[in-house]
């Protein structure tokens, strides 16, 4: 490579980590990759992040006006629900899987367990139209929110236009997701060179990189892939992943690998809730490997963890653990548009 | 002032001598057995008739006009949704400078959604999500959508449903129509039903709405529909 060459691609680098520094609406540390969400296709606004913030914790997104995107992706359990192994949707209904934690949505390009969403925009028509979640037609969300005094002026803030689209819609709720960015755990903080890790969990980060870094691969401990982990099939679930939208028999039991940051506000984990503790978790990589034709490369060779080890490994998994982005009060329910009336 | 005038004419001039803004309707014309396709607007009523049409709309994409294999015109963000509830959607008006010396020999198209736009996230107008040409549970465009009652489909309420789609794998359901054009003006398009509907056993096939072996095989035979009206 020429002199001349290394000192442009330098002087664009700087110029980009710059502007990611530069930006208040959406910002990340440098550490990070870049994000895969094309924002010239939908450029943040304060107005448009709001907008989606509103739509996302209003149930008049749902059939009777009971659920929320937030009913099951709560800001404290980091945009997952606790304690529920299975989703809870309208009508007390149970779906098939568990609700994803949702941050760090602008470094993935498909959505679901199984991949079935192309894009973080279209995302939110699933769950809308789901009838085990909130079982409404997109065309009346629209109507719903064009007759609800609420809206139009935020749309027109939002968007200059007044007249609620679907495109709109889904825009601004991209908008308010995209700036869910988990990116101050204690993890990043020893990064960033303002905290340290105790001797256990420097052993723990060790186990790490050697056994899972190379699919829950940091910083943002997930390579956003799919992979078959080994989970023996649960009958009555008989849930395929991958496989059952590709019908390729090399993606059945493909399930995508879920991000390891915020582990102790997302549990239960695994696509189906199944473990509700870390320990069982790691026994699973351990002892319960189950063998199939598309098992993970990475999960062939047994992974071999003393107590002591499994003890360190998790200490240093909960430093993945982003207690102010589980509080921080941008992303909360927005009392201010939804309950004008109480005045706060 | 003078200036301008001068500079006014001399481009009217070369416009003159070059090249003409043109202004071609192509207008979409659906035939069943050969009469105006009337769609039911009411329940479906099987009383006198083997078979109705409740709905029928499809996307037109990638409009292009061709002087033999060479593009002479591309319409810009060329995504039509074609409903024949909406009579108004049935009439493309395409603005093209036309040149004598590269005339127009075909009008091209594609029925459906390229792959690159069903991966690129929401759209608005005739993209918008909310036209009920959007899958939800498994993201990607409805490409061709028909439903309608017939005596002697098995389903519910004798209901056939046919939501034609997919964008990846092995079953990309888009096509592509060229028809010859003769007139630079006006292009008449016909959309004969029975030449998909014909090829069809009802009795087995009534509901496709995912992107499967069979809905690819229906995609296949959409093209044959299109013909030019002399």
């Amino acid at each position: 490579m020429k002199k001349w060459q290394i000192i442009i691609g330098v002087f664009v680098m700087t110029s980009l980590a710059f502007t990611t520094f530069e930006n208040t609406l959406f910002n990340y540390p440098a550490y990070f990759p870049l994000p895969e969400y094309k924002f010239d296709n939908n450029p943040l606004s304060h107005e448009k992040i709001e907008l989606g913030r509103a739509l996302f914790y209003d149930t008049i997104l749902s059939e009777d006006n009971s659920t929320s995107c937030a009913s099951c992706h709560s800001p404290y359990n980091a945009f997952a629900h606790t304690d529920h192994d299975l989703s809870h949707g309208i009508y007390d209904q149970i779906g098939t899987r568990n609700a994803p934690a949702l941050f760090n949505l602008a470094w993935q390009n498909s959505f679901m367990w199984d991949g079935a969403v192309n894009h973080l925009d279209m995302q939110a028509l699933a769950p809308i139209t789901h009838p085990k979640e909130m079982n409404e037609r997109i065309e009346n969300v629209i109507q719903k929110l064009q007759n609800n005094p609420i809206y139009p002026p935020l749309f027109y803030e939002a968007f200059k236009d007044s007249v609620v689209t679907g495109e709109y819609v889904l825009k601004a709720l991209s908008q308010f997701q995209l700036t869910l960015v988990s990116d101050n755990a204690k993890f990043d903080q020893v990064k960033r060179g303002e905290a340290t890790f105790t001797e256990q969990e420097l052993n723990g980060y060790a186990l790490f990189k050697h056994h899972c870094n190379s699919c829950h691969t940091e910083p943002l401990f997930s390579n956003y892939e799919f992979a078959n982990n080994g989970l023996p099939i649960d009958s009555t679930l008989n849930d395929y992943g991958k496989g059952a939208i590709t019908n390729y028999a090399e993606d059945s039991l493909l399930f995508k690998v879920p991000s390891l940051r915020n582990l102790s506000y997302t549990l239960p984990y695994m696509h189906d809730g199944r473990f509700r503790k870390l320990g069982q978790v790691l026994n699973h990589y351990v002892e319960g490997i189950h063998q199939s034709p598309t098992l993970s490369e990475a999960l062939k060779q047994p992974i071999v963890l003393n107590s002591n080890e499994k003890t360190d490994l998790i200490a240093f998994l909960l430093t993945l653990n982003d207690k102010s982005f589980a509080f921080k009060p941008e992303h909360q329910f927005p009392r201010d548009i939804l309950l004008p009336s109480t005045g706060n | 002032m003078k200036q301008f005038l001068l500079a006014l004419f001399l481009l009217n001039s070369f416009n003159l001598s070059a090249q003409d803004s043109q202004n071609l309707s192509v207008n979409f014309k659906p035939t069943f057995n050969g009469e105006p396709l009337v769609l039911t607007d009411d329940e479906a009523d099987l009383s006198g008739k083997d078979i109705q049409i409740e709905t029928f709309r499809f996307y037109i994409s990638k409009v292009e006009l061709l002087n033999g294999g060479e593009i002479v015109y591309e319409e810009p963000n060329s995504f039509h949704l074609l409903d024949v509830s909406n009579p108004l959607s049935l009439n493309l008006s395409l603005n093209f400078e036309f040149n004598a010396q590269n005339p127009i020999t075909h009008l091209k198209f594609q029925i459906g959604i390229d792959s690159l736009t069903n991966v690129s996230g929401a759209f608005g107008g005739d993209l918008d999500p909310s036209n009920g040409m959007y899958w939800t549970w498994q993201s990607g465009y409805i490409n061709f959508k028909l439903e309608g009652v017939a005596a002697e489909c098995p389903a519910r309420h004798n209901r056939f449903q046919f939501h034609i789609g997919g964008y990846q794998g092995p079953y990309k359901a888009l096509q592509t129509v060229s028809l010859p054009v003769a007139n630079i003006e006006e292009v008449n398009i016909q959309l004969r039903l029975e030449d998909f509907m014909g090829k069809i056993n009802l009795e087995e096939t009534y509901q496709v709405m995912s992107p499967n072996k069979i809905s690819h095989e229906l995609a296949i035979l959409l093209p044959s529909m299109f013909s030019i009206v002399r």
